[in-house]
Parts: structure tokens; sequence; C-alpha cells
């Protein structure tokens, strides 16, 4: 007797259906799983075997044959065990009072017969619904997530018997259904505020305007001068993350199994900071199954690199790309997977290796040696980066006598502020923050006033700009404008792009 | 033999350095006389394998194509008893017995012109750099030449403004004459033999080596009237030069510093030693040249800094805004940070930026370095 059973896959960022279809015939007796499988989807069988027999069914010696459609797409993960169980039982003339057709089936299923997590539920319960699977069984610890899925009816089982029982109507599932509206509570508690931070009223400012308009960010400057705190206290002063937003972040977590079974939601923008001695394939996904690097799990969030000139240049090169499109795209032979990265970059480094240059009291380096250190950062990225700013530590009496500043609160809604007025400027534009303008969408929103335009030519004379920098000093101005609120860009907003932009890096070169 | 070739060859053999060179000329009153001698007088004079190699490198056909390459280098070559060698050299101990020239030398260093030396460390402070173009660029308006070693740091800078200034600057190398060290002075190096000159008593390809440098300073400080030390660490090379101009009996300038600064303790050792204390270029013309014919000499020179210093002073002190004022008032020619600023004038990152932009397009503040600030001189 045939059956088959919905079941789903990640592909990328996205799920995709599955069908999982059983076949119980007469014949030499044998277990046979077809369907380009990779090998932790071959063990299934064996799990599913013992996992029947633990849980009190008998496998009659008959031969069964197991088909997961579409056969020309690989399949990979742990969540085929429950689907492929149930499969086996319906064919051999279990009577479900659900539609299997509209039911999707998840889960990984232990020896004894209990159901276990799984990662990526997210997505596949995501893209099922939109695909008309109103119903969804999946394993207990993963209901919060699926449950995130509007009007998906979710049941959570802990066993394969559980299962069945549900399956067959013997015992009531306890259905979950999210009817609500996403509510846009302040729940996003950060361990670190702006508060904290003393002094530095310049480098406040410039992570302000960062905030505002999504801009990358490179912090120099010695040691112990507070560039990683600063970042860290980045995401608390960001716009809050849309509901869209939200989901996007979670899938993306979902995939990579870094979803608590707590958490349901992210709600906070990410922050990730990895190491310096982080891979290509770390960084930007990658594997023979491509799983998202970091440049996606920091989406819509910040990506904080501390000692950028430590990561291995390769490593900082591959970001240009995605730092540009805003997502990454990983080809494989199979498959191409495209992995969003809308993220902001923040970056620190030292200004020289003793870290403290330019006080040259007690720097020890060559000028040579200052020079090759601030050049292992290549050009085509610093380009891409639109607030600089040189950190000096603080001194010992400010540690204890400044006042403490703002706090996040107050700075992220005039953050948000500047964030809602350019997401209505650009709502036809498909993009939200300034600095995702290009050259033809620049020239359509940002215009300069007579004065203002001369203030730039003479700036631009005067510091040698290039071209590039203007752009980015004018997209930088355009945030600042909107922080204030002001339709037109002034004089003064354009005084302190080229403050902001106008790269330390060169002019280390021209001190000797 | 050619005269010129006769030269070359006696300047380029191995193993014998300009002391023996000096001695040789000395004792047998030209360099004919050392050419033709026979080996057995030139043993009473030279070691063994001097004579070896004085006899080998008779032979030898290296020179004529050393003569080439120089003549298509476009390298001029001086010797001590020829008419154009540098007068001022010729006085010193121990002066070079050959000078590779790469410039217009006689032009600037034999005129009626007066020479200072401005020498100092290699790891320049912000407030150093400044000074040094402070004062190279007046001395250079003022009609006086700027001797310097082409090295980092101090030497780099008075180079490049004297040459900004349109003066006329002589680089003196302490490796061979084609070999711009070091190699980020490349294109400093072609700027000098364009304008002024570039000179060295070491041959083609000869590369750079630490028992060169204090060599070399000797003639920086052989060719100057005056010997100026900007910024100097406790054991700098620049004090070498301080060293070699007393010894020449020439005056050695230095500028103050603050007791515990690093980049001062060698200057501030030398004033305490008995150097010249300079505060401004006029100081080290005034010295030089006398009360009265500091007047005179230099009349038109220093007229033209005093109109251009009060035009300047004007614009510091009449056309600025109160609130210019207030910011300016707390710069030096110390870097000082952004935040600093912001606290002290208390204005808010803002419109400090603001102020601190205007005043930079009027060119009486500077960022010499991202973030931090300081008044231009």
């Amino acid at each position: 007797m045939f059956s088959k059973v919905i079941s789903s896959a990640v592909l990328g960022v996205d799920g995709t259906v599955i069908g999982v279809e059983a076949d119980v015939n007469d014949g030499l007796p044998s277990f046979t799983m077809v369907g380009y499988l990779s090998s932790s989807v071959k063990e299934a069988g064996e799990r599913v075997r013992t996992a029947l027999k633990n849980s009190g069914y008998h496998m009659p010696p008959k031969r069964i044959t197991i088909n997961l459609s579409p056969a020309d797409m690989r399949k990979d993960g742990s969540g085929f065990d429950l689907p492929i169980a149930v499969s086996i039982l319906l064919s051999l003339g279990i009577m479900p009072v659900f539609d299997m057709e509209k039911t999707l089936v998840i889960g990984e299923l232990s020896l004894n017969g209990e159901v276990k997590p799984v990662t990526g539920i997210l997505p596949m319960v995501y893209h099922c619904y939109n695909q008309g699977i109103s119903r969804c069984i999946v394993p207990k610890n993963n209901i919060n997530e699926a449950s995130l899925v509007k009007n998906m009816e979710v049941i959570g089982v802990c066993s394969l018997e559980d299962a069945m029982d549900i399956i067959q109507g013997i015992k009531k599932p306890e259905v979950l259904i999210n009817k609500k509206e996403f509510e846009d509570t302040e729940k996003n508690i950060y361990n670190s505020d702006f508060s904290d931070i003393k002094g530095q009223e310049m480098l406040k400012r410039g992570m302000e305007i960062a905030a505002a308009g999504f801009h990358n960010v490179l912090m120099t400057g010695a040691a112990g001068a507070g560039k990683s705190m600063l970042a860290k206290c980045l995401p608390s002063i960001m716009p809050t993350l849309s509901f869209e937003e939200s989901i996007e972040v979670t899938k993306i977590y979902s995939i990579s199994g870094l979803l608590g079974e707590s958490t349901s939601l992210i709600r906070n923008r990410p922050f990730r900071s990895p190491h310096h001695t982080i891979s290509n394939h770390a960084l930007c996904g990658g594997g023979a199954n491509p799983k998202p690097g970091e440049v996606s799990l920091a989406h819509n969030g910040v990506l904080f690199l501390d000692e950028l000139p430590e990561f291995n240049k390769n490593v900082l090169e591959v970001m240009r790309q995605p730092l540009e499109d805003r997502k990454i795209t990983i080809s494989r032979v199979n498959a191409s997977y495209v992995f969003p990265a809308d993220f902001m970059l923040v970056a620190a480094m030292n200004p020289c290796p003793c870290g403290n240059f330019p006080d040259m009291k007690k720097c020890t380096c060559s000028p040579s040696l200052v020079r090759r250190y601030q050049s292992r950062i290549s050009g085509p990225l610093l380009d891409r980066i639109d607030i600089n700013m040189e950190v000096k530590p603080i001194k010992y009496e400010e540690l204890f006598n400044y006042s403490s500043g703002e706090d996040s609160k107050s700075i992220r809604k005039r953050v948000e502020k500047a964030a809602d007025i350019q997401k209505s400027r650009y709502k036809e534009e498909g993009i939200q923050f300034n600095s995702q303008l290009d050259g033809s969408l620049l020239k359509k929103y940002i215009f300069l006033d007579y004065q203002v335009e001369t203030l730039l030519e003479n700036a631009f004379k005067r510091m040698n700009l290039s071209a590039r920098g203007t752009y980015r000093i004018l997209k930088l101005a355009r945030t600042i404008a909107d922080l204030e609120g002001k339709t037109e860009i002034e004089k003064t907003h354009i005084e302190e792009a080229i403050f902001y932009r106008n790269s330390g890096q060169y002019s280390a070169k021209e001190v000797f | 033999m050619k005269e010129e070739l006769l030269y070359l060859w006696f300047n380029n053999i191995d193993d014998i350095g300009n002391g023996t060179r000096l001695r040789l000329l000395r004792e047998f009153s030209s360099v004919e006389n050392i050419y033709e001698a026979s080996e057995k007088i030139l043993r009473n004079h030279l070691s063994d394998i001097q004579v070896k190699r004085l006899i080998d490198s008779k032979k030898s056909s290296k020179y004529s194509e050393l003569e080439q390459r120089l003549l298509e280098r476009n390298i001029n070559v001086l010797y001590l008893e020829k008419k154009d060698y540098p007068l001022k050299l010729c006085n010193i101990y121990n002066p070079p017995t050959i000078l590779y020239v790469k410039g217009r030398l006689n032009k600037g260093i034999n005129s009626y012109n007066m020479n200072i030396a401005i020498v100092g460390s290699r790891k320049l402070s912000i407030y150093g750099k400044e000074i040094t173009g402070f004062f190279s660029r007046e001395l250079s308006f003022a009609g006086i030449n700027i001797i310097s070693g082409m090295a980092k740091g101090v030497d780099s800078m008075a180079h490049k403004a004297s040459l900004e200034a349109g003066g006329y600057t002589v680089a003196v190398l302490g490796s061979g004459i084609n070999v711009p060290y070091p190699l980020e002075n490349t294109e400093l190096y072609e700027e000098i033999s364009k304008n002024g000159a570039v000179i060295s008593e070491y041959g083609l390809d000869v590369s750079p080596k630490p028992g060169l440098f204090p060599m070399r300073n000797r003639i920086i400080s052989g060719l100057s009237d005056g010997v100026l030390v900007v910024e100097a660490q406790k054991k700098s090379g620049s004090l070498i030069t301080a060293d070699c101009a007393l010894e020449q009996g020439k005056q050695v300038y230095a500028v103050p510093g603050r007791l515990k600064d690093k980049n001062s303790e060698g200057t501030n050792n030398l004033i305490k030693s008995g150097a010249y204390l300079v505060t401004h270029p006029e100081d080290i013309i005034w010295d030089l040249k006398g009360e009265d014919n500091y007047k005179d000499m230099c009349f038109d020179a220093i007229n033209e800094v005093d109109e251009f210093e009060e035009e300047e002073n004007m614009v510091n002190k009449n056309f600025l805004a109160p609130i210019e004022k207030m910011v300016y008032s707390c710069l030096s020619l110390e870097p000082k940070y952004i935040d600093d600023i912001i606290q002290f004038t208390g204005l808010g990152v803002t419109k400090t930026i603001s102020v601190l932009f205007s005043m930079e397009e009027k060119g009486i503040i500077k960022q010499p370095l991202k973030g931090y600030y300081i008044v231009t001189v």
C-alpha cells in the first residue's frame, strides 16, 4: 500500500516542500531508501526501524520502499526521521484523522522513539504555510519557533508514539495557533548602554549618525580606548527590527541552529564579533551544503571586526561584494544559494603595532612600520567605510568626573525618527537607508543649494577628495540632515560629514 | 691617461679610504705622482694589501665604464684639488677627496648666500614637523640655502619646505649618489636634484650602511655656516652633526622643547652645553650676519616675511568671530584631540566641528592627523 507525508528541507535560507512516500509490498524483505540522499538521511533508515520497534510497532517482513521527492534535489539533515516513520506506518494501514496532504511533519528520532528538535524549523514552516499547508507536527522543543508563523496550527510531539496517537485521533493534541498581531513592545534588552561611556562625545555622535543611516564605521585608536565597548553599545541605539526583519534574522539563526529553545522571535539587532582567525567560509558562509556565515548572521545588525589588520587579507576582501550587494551568493555544483547579508560593518584597529601612534612619546614604531600596518586594510575596503574615527583613550580625571552622557533610549528615539524619514522617502526604491543610495538614486534624492555646493567644491580641491569619497560625504550629510529633521542639506551637515568621512589612514602617511 | 679618469681611478680603489687618500695626496702632492710611483715607493706609504689593490686597479678598465655611467646619469664629479670644489669643504678636517653631484651645486653653494643645515630626529612629532617646516620655509624666503641629509623625519621635512618656498636645498647622502635612501624619498630625491643638488662622497650603487652616515654628517656641517637642530632624542645622529659643526667652528642652533619630552632631550642638552637657543628664524639670520648687516643684507627678504606675518596676524586678531577666537585660544602646536576641544569650549560636537572646519578653510588651523588639531605657524 502507498502513502505520502509532507515534510520540508532548507535550501539556503528558505524552506522547500519534500514529499516522503512509502510503499509496502510483498516480496523479499528489504528496506530501501531513494531520492538523492546524503548520508545523514540514509542513516535515517536504521534509526526509524529501531525507533519503530522500541515504540511497540511491529515491522512486517515485507519489501519497503521509501522515496523522498523531488528526487533531483540533494536532501540533508535529520528532520526526515519522523515523516519516514509516519509514512511507513500509514502504508501499513493506519488511518489518519488529518488530511496528510495538508500536514507538515518534521522531527528527528532517537532509537527509543523520542522526537528530538531540528534546526531550520522557522523557514520550513514559513515556506510550507505559504504553500497552503495549514498544520504542522513538529518536535515539542521547536513549537515556539514554529508558532511564529501566523495562523499555522502547530502540534508539538515528544515521541513517535505520541505522534501516531495524535494522527490516529486517539489523543487530543494541544494545538497552538498564533493569531495575535506582532506586538511592538519595548522588549529589547541590551547589556551595554551608551550612558556607560564617559566622554568621547565625538565618537558617540559618530555612532549615532552611523546607526541612523546604516553607515559602516572604522575606529582607530590605542588599546583600551573603548572601541569595543562603543561597538557593543551600537545595537542599543539602532532602530528596532520590524516584523519582517525579525523573521529574516530568526530564519537565519534557525538554520544555523543558534536559536535557543525558549527564544522565539529575535527582536534584538544581531551583534556578531568573530575572532580574527576566522576563515573565508566561516565569514561568508559555505560548506558542501552551504550554511550562512557571519556576514549573514549579522544581517540587519552589526558585524564587529576587532583588530581589523590582524584578519587574513583574503577574508577581508571577500567581504567587498556583500558590502555592496547586501547579500552573498554561494554557488555549488547542484545549486546556488543566496544568503542575505545586509549588515553594518563596524571595525576597530590599532593605529600601529604598539598601539600608541600618534603619541610619539610613547609610540615605539618607525613611521614606515606605521604605514605598513595601516596599509594592511585595502583601499577598496576603506572606500566602503563612511565614518572614520580616531579614538583617544580618556584621561583619568574624565573617567571619574565626567557626568554620564545620554542613555541609549533617548539616542534611539532620534535615530528612529531619522530612520522613519528615510524609510518613507525611499519606500518606492526598495531601500531603507541613506547608505544604500547608489549613483542614479543619489542624483534623484540629494540636492545642494549653491552655497553648499561651493563649500563642497572648495573642500574637494583642498582635501584632494575622490569622486567616490564625495558621494559618500553626500550620503553621510543626508543622514545628518535627517537626524535634525531638515529637508535641505545645509552647510553644517556637509562640514560634519567631511569630518567623519575624511580618512585618518591617508593623513598618517602625510605626517612623515 | 686622461686627468678625469685619473681622479676617478684614484678615488675608487678598494681598501683605500678617504683618510688614506688625503695622506697620499699630501705625501705625493699630486695624483699623477701616485699613479706613476713604483711599487717599491708605494710600499713605504701603504700596507701590502693596499699596494696590491692599487697596482691591480691600474690594469682594470672599469674606470672608463664608470665615467660613461656617470655621464649617462648626469652626475658631475668634483675633486678636492679642482677649482669648483666647494670652498667651505676645503677648510674642514678630512674633506672628501671626491664629491658626486646630481643637480647644480656651484650656483648655490659657492654663491654669496649663506647655508644653514637643518637636522634632527628621524622620528618626528607633529610639533617638530611644523617647526621644521616653519624654519626651513622662512629661511628659504630670506634667501638662505638649506642643507640636510634627506633622512626620514626632520631632514625630509626641511627639504620639502625649502622646495615649497622656492628655496635652494642640498641633500647630502650617506649612500651612493644614485641610491635614494630611504626608498620612500625617491620622489624627493628627484625633486631636489632638479631644483637643488644631491651630493655624496660615495660613488654609484653604494648601498647605505650604518657606518657611512656619521661620515656624511661632517659634510653637512662643513657645507653650512650654522647647524640648526630641531628635534633630537638623547642619542640622536643629529647630535653628531652638531659635534662636527663645533669641531669645524660653526655655530650650533637649537630649538628648545619641554622637559621630559623625549624628542627634545637632545636639543635641550645642546642648549645646556652652550648652543644658541632660537625661537624664530630671524634669530639665526641675526646671529649669522650681525645686527647691522642683518638689516642691510637681508632687508628685502626679512621685510617680506614681516609683511606676510603681519597680514596673517591681522587675520588672526581681527577677522575671527568670538566663537572662533575661543576655539583658537585652546589650540597650540601640540596636537589637541577634538574631544578635548569640545570639552574645553562646551560647544557640542556639531558646532565645534563646524567652527573647526571654517577655521581650517581659512588656513589658521590644521588637522595634521584625523581628529587632532594644531594652529598653523
